[in-house]
């Protein structure tokens, strides 16, 4: 399936498994490839969402929100009451630092470090990620894609069109709250393409 | 109340396993507040030397440590 990828492609698939392991979700669906495109922005896929208005942030929330996910707590129960045996009340300590730097702080920081970990080419944990049958339709679509428009590799801008075009999952569902239509996916990539 | 945290109420400061847990759990806890104020210092313009001198580390350490991180928007 994937020998006619971009290396882009390929990095956009597994940025995707990334934002679902770190999301602690079981399956690589819609949103996830979705995240994997915004998540490399010197894609074509990343440049034509950035024109669209679609942004990292505001779809990870999103997805959070949705699906529910996030980072687990860098500190578990456990800890908390083997501190609180040396004399350290941790609740009153992320209390503090959550009154500073925001909810979630804590947690926020060591989702970015875990990233920066495998970027840097650490090997990611080797537990596989499946796709759902609708992430699969996705690349299937890509696929489909690229053909149409006689390319002879497949790239994210490909794998940007089989999201818009899947229709059911919650990335075309999320694209089509923010008017990211095909037709305007079409047009912003091939003004891309051809340089504009 | 799980299991493990009645065992670890049960336990006295002495028992050498809840001391142990507490220190690898501060440990994690100092890794977390590090990266939180390196990254707050950043986002309000300090050099990695004025950071540097507050950690008491030489320049090179907390850039080597801490350079390559992304820093949060509007934070």
């Amino acid at each position: 399936m994937f020998e006619r990828f971009t290396e882009r492609a390929r990095g956009a698939v597994v940025l995707a498994q990334e934002e679902a392991r770190d999301l602690h979700h079981h399956h690589i669906d819609t949103e996830h490839l979705l995240l994997g495109l915004l998540r490399d922005r010197t894609s074509v896929g990343y440049e034509a969402l950035d024109r669209l208005g679609v942004h990292l942030d505001d779809i990870r929330s999103e997805v959070v929100r949705v699906v529910g996910g996030g980072p687990s707590p860098i500190l578990d129960e456990e800890d908390a009451e083997a501190l609180r045996v040396i004399g350290i009340d941790i609740d009153e300590v992320r209390r503090r630092i959550e009154e500073t730097f925001g909810e979630g702080a804590l947690e926020r920081i060591s989702f970015l470090r875990r990233r920066r970990r495998r970027r840097k080419g650490c090997a990611p944990s080797a537990s596989h990620v499946p796709f759902t049958p609708r992430a699969k339709k996705v690349l299937e679509l890509a696929l489909r894609e690229a053909e149409a428009l006689r390319h002879d590799y497949i790239g994210t801008e490909h794998i940007l069109l089989g999201l818009v075009r899947e229709r059911e999952g919650l990335a075309a569902g999320m694209l089509a709250e923010r008017d990211v239509s095909d037709t305007r996916v079409r047009t912003v990539v091939s003004e891309l393409l051809s340089g504009n | 109340m799980t299991e493990a945290t009645k065992i670890a109420s049960q336990a006295s400061s002495s028992d050498p396993r809840v001391g142990l847990r507490a220190v690898a759990a501060l440990r994690r806890l100092v890794e977390q507040l590090e990266t939180l104020q390196v990254t707050n210092a950043r986002n309000l313009g300090w050099s990695w030397q004025e950071i540097a001198q507050e950690l008491n580390v030489s320049k090179q350490a907390v850039h080597k440590k801490h350079a390559d991180r992304r820093f949060l928007p509007g934070r």
